[in-house]
């Protein structure tokens, strides 16, 4: 069942949380909503599941209109940061508490739990106590709680954010592989980047209150239509520079860069005198000066990290100015501090946005 | 109706009808006070209170009073929290028993047993008369500060040692390692972070006694107090005076006022938080050091223990009139109360049980909406409910006579404002208990029973109220506690043939009948204890599980 938005505003008191947001969600789709803290991300799911009133617009489940449908009523699936398990019920009547709101009972109801638990790989654990499971086990009760009663879509707030590292990858396929054998509609909240890029089938980039962007996972790292979603999926360099004349279009322009002149790609028009030159650390090549291709821009080498399977510098191209780069492959690491090198730029890879 | 607006409008109703409630229970009767205060035709209270030197000589023993005990609590119950948290030594676990102490013995037993120990026919003073050894009188000064001070230095006691268990001791070590000597290190870096938890006990202690009527009134002599006076004011047969009973207790609620200004001012500037670390691993004693403090500390425990042993003798000892004939033991105290007069006691049951659990139902629902369903009207529910702190137990006794005598709500002569009279003083000790555990319960417990079909209101019921059932059910008793015990304000609202058992006990003591007081207060704490006793040790339910 598809979720639509409308116009949708939300406001705390005076505070205004959420202003004019509009949103589709596809059928059976995992849609995540990425953004720093305090952008309105909480407040946006809460309000789809009916916690919070919307002050404008509207929400709607598969064409019928739920704004003023009370939460209990909206057949929502939801899964918080930290459980939110019945501390003092056992796992099973955890899971039978849902399927008991909605007067099941005996054998099918037992049925049911069982395949529930059995899914997230827990029916053993039926008779224990919340207390007396793991992080990750307690996450996954709550998503066989939430499951069960086969909602129409299903909601989450960083589920994920209170598990340590391997946990939270194991959590994760969990997820992703229940949301896509049930075809259940999944809004998932959080504000890790890889978490979003590995998990969604689109993803929205949530500013103070608005959808920057919306798009696949690739859109929004390839085509970022702001620095400042570049800067938040991934890392980018992202440096202020003069617009470049006469690309009110589309296409390849020529610009400045701390005073070399270089090409790259403004897929939008820009507005204002200003523009943001945004790179990524992966996307700039790095070459002992004088070896370098074309579209190059002379630097020396002020910091290095060595990662493993990578290599990370910065490397200053001009007055105060730096850059990340990052190379792979063979010789990753063959670049030392104070070298002189050539930056390499991709025209395609390398973005000029509105600043 | 709208979907989350929808519920929330039944909290915003209910929020107003609690506020509307607590207005004419609370407001309305202050509100009186102050008001009659100014007196009618001409006689104004506050007038003839600053022509009678009586009434502000009443005002300065209060005060000086007060510093006393409370400087005297500090004294002694610092340096004890700081032995219990710090150092084991043998006996040390009797001092376990401080907290339920103080809570268990009402302070009108602790004058009486002190009463019976060194008052003009005490035992130690009549032993000690056989050998002409006149010790000075025990009424006044000196009664007054002894008792109170083993009354009430068991708060001081409570929340220093809740600091000093917190206080991380790699504070201590750091001071340490940066070349201050440990002795130093330690008031440095200790005294500071423990000062205001002292200070917050301190001030408690500094208002309780301000507002303490019973040992006040039974110890007092010559002393003139303002709680006694205020009393003597609002009841004396024939001498019943309406304008200054308003006049003091207005003061009572002015002085208490500002004691609880200094001490939100002192919370305030209090930029000690600690993180909570490593807490100290108790240094056991040994030797002469362990007999020393060991022995002080014993003896606190031994004296704060004495009005218990005092109390049971007294009970089983044959008396004729005021003459105890100790070492004669006997049942006849118990069969004389018990036959001739058991509607205390019976009165006591049906009051205090009556207000414990209306008590505990309106702090667990007003509590839930301050803590769980802000609205416009919430901050002020939680205003109200401290309220009552602020008055002393007797100017809330004149509030309600006043208010409901008569006129479109008379409950003057009923059992109800007895009933009334105890919720209201006992509410913010039942509020503060409902609203801790609420806040440790975390709200997406109940949305998550939401988002799986159950409405609100049922999900209240099925998935909070359940968490909150043990904590209710140790607030329920502590309440029942502390409220049996009320002498305050019931002894100014109830009427002939509703008399409580602390005020037949009161009553008893000013006719110097100790054995049949001592006999009533057994059974008082009998009330009190076996309920504790059954929570305890059949249902499990943990008492002070937060201190
Ligand atoms: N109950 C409330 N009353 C007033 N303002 C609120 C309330 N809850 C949240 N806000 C404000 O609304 C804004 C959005 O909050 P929200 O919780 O939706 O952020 P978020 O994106 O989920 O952040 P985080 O990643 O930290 O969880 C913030 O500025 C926050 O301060
Ligand atoms: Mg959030």
């Amino acid at each position: 069942m598809g979720i639509k938005i409308e116009n949708l505003g939300v406001t705390y008191g005076n505070h205004r949380v959420i202003e004019g947001l509009s949103l589709a969600i596809e059928p059976g789709s995992f849609f995540t909503l990425l953004g720093p803290s305090g952008c309105g991300k909480t407040t946006l799911l809460r309000t789809i599941a009916g916690f919070i009133d919307a002050s404008t617009g509207r929400i709607l489940f598969g064409g019928s209109d739920v704004t003023r449908l009370p939460a209990h009523r909206r057949n929502i699936g939801m899964v918080f940061q930290d459980y939110a398990l019945f501390p003092d019920k056992t796992v099973n009547d955890n899971v039978a508490y849902g399927l008991r709101a909605r007067g099941e009972e005996g054998a099918t109801m037992r049925r049911k739990i069982g395949e529930a638990l059995e899914r997230v790989g827990l029916g053993h654990l039926g008779e224990r106590h919340p207390a007396a499971l793991s992080g990750g086990q307690r996450q996954r009760v709550a998503l066989a709680r939430a499951l069960v009663i086969q909602p129409q879509v299903l909601l989450m707030d960083e589920p994920l954010s209170n598990l340590d590292a391997k946990l939270r990858l194991q959590v994760r396929g969990t997820i992703t592989e229940l949301q896509r054998e049930a075809g259940i509609t999944t809004v998932f909240v959080t504000h890790d980047q890889e978490e979003a890029l590995a998990m969604s089938d689109r993803i929205g980039v949530m500013k103070s209150g608005k959808l920057e962007q919306v798009g696949t996972p690739s859109q929004i790292y390839r085509e970022s239509v702001s620095a400042y979603v570049a800067d938040f999926v991934g890392a980018a360099n992202t440096i202020e520079i003069d617009a470049p004349a006469g690309t009110a279009g589309q296409g390849t322009a020529s610009i400045r860069l701390a005073g070399h002149a270089m090409a790259a790609r403004v897929p939008a028009p820009l507005t204002g005198p200003k523009a943001m030159f945004v790179a990524r650390p992966e996307d700039i090549s790095l070459a002992p000066r004088g070896e370098g291709g074309g579209n190059r821009v002379a630097g020396t080498v002020t910091g290095r990290q060595y990662l493993g399977g990578k290599t990370s510098y910065v490397v200053e191209i001009g007055e105060g100015i730096t850059l990340a780069v990052e190379t792979h492959g063979d010789g990753h690491d063959r670049h030392v501090p104070g070298a002189a090198v050539d930056l390499g730029f991709d025209p395609q890879k390398t973005l000029v946005l509105a600043s | 109706m709208s979907g989350a607006s929808g519920t929330r409008a039944v909290w915003w109703w209910l929020s107003l009808a609690m506020l509307v409630v607590m207005a004419v229970f609370l407001l309305y009767p202050l509100l009186n006070i102050l008001t009659g205060s100014f007196g009618s035709g001409g006689r104004n209270g506050w007038a003839q209170l600053l022509a009678d030197t009586t009434y502000l000589e009443a005002i300065g023993n209060t005060l000086i009073l007060a510093t006393a005990v409370t400087l005297l609590s500090v004294l002694i119950g610092v340096p004890l929290a700081y032995l219990a948290s710090r150092y084991s030594f043998p006996g040390k676990s009797a001092l376990a028993l401080l907290p339920l102490i103080t809570l268990v013995i009402p302070e009108v037993i602790t004058a009486q047993t002190w009463l019976m120990l060194l008052g003009n026919n005490g035992v130690i003073t009549r032993a000690l008369r056989a050998y002409d050894i006149a010790l000075p009188s025990f009424y006044g000064w000196n009664g007054l500060i002894v008792s109170l001070t083993f009354t009430y230095y068991a708060y001081v006691y409570i929340s220093t040692l809740a600091a000093v268990r917190g206080f991380d001791v790699q504070l201590e070590e750091a001071a340490q390692s940066l070349g201050t000597s440990p002795v130093k290190s330690r008031l440095k870096v200790l005294v500071p972070v423990i000062l205001p938890s002292v200070m917050a006990g301190a001030l408690l202690v500094f208002t309780m006694v301000m507002g303490n009527f019973g040992t006040s009134s039974i110890l007092g002599g010559p002393v003139k107090l303002l709680s006694v006076m205020t009393y003597q004011a609002a009841v004396a047969e024939g001498g019943s005076d309406p304008v200054m009973q308003s006049t003091l207790a207005s003061v009572a609620v002015g002085l208490i006022v500002i004691v609880l200004f200094c001490q939100r001012w002192i919370l305030s500037r209090g930029r000690y938080q600690v993180v909570q670390g490593r807490s100290a691993r108790p240094v056991p004693l040994a030797g002469g050091q362990a007999l020393l403090l060991g022995g002080a500390a014993g003896a606190v425990v031994v004296i704060s223990l004495m009005p218990l042993v005092m109390l049971v003798a007294g009970a089983f000892t044959r008396a004729r009139g005021p003459v105890m004939a100790w070492g004669e033991w006997t049942f006849a105290n118990f069969e004389r109360l018990l036959l001739t007069n058991p509607a205390p006691i019976l009165n006591t049951l049906l009051y205090a049980g009556t207000a414990t659990v209306i008590g505990m139902m309106a702090s667990t629902i007003i509590s839930y909406m301050i803590v769980k369903k802000r609205n416009t009207f919430t901050p002020l529910l939680d205003y109200l409910g401290t309220l009552p702190l602020a008055l002393s137990g007797t100017a809330i006794g004149i509030g309600l006579a006043m208010s409901f005598n008569g006129g479109w709500l008379p409950l003057t002569g009923t059992g109800a404002i007895i009933v009334l009279a105890y919720v209201i003083r006992r509410l913010p000790f039942a509020m503060r208990n409902a609203s801790s555990t609420l806040y440790n319960i975390p709200d997406s417990i109940e949305e998550a029973s939401i988002s799986l079909g159950v409405p609100p209101v049922p999900s209240f019921f099925k998935v909070v109220l359940p968490l909150m059932l043990p904590a209710i059910a140790s607030a329920m008793v502590l309440t029942w506690a502390v409220t049996v015990s009320e002498l305050s304000t019931s002894i100014i609202v109830y009427s002939g043939g509703r008399e409580t058992m602390p005020i037949q006990i009161y009553k008893l003591i000013d006719s110097n009948l100790m054995a049949s007081a001592s006999a009533m207060g057994v059974l008082l704490l009998a009330v009190i204890l076996i309920p504790i006793v059954i929570a305890t040790k059949v249902f499990k339910v943990e008492l002070f599980s937060s201190g």
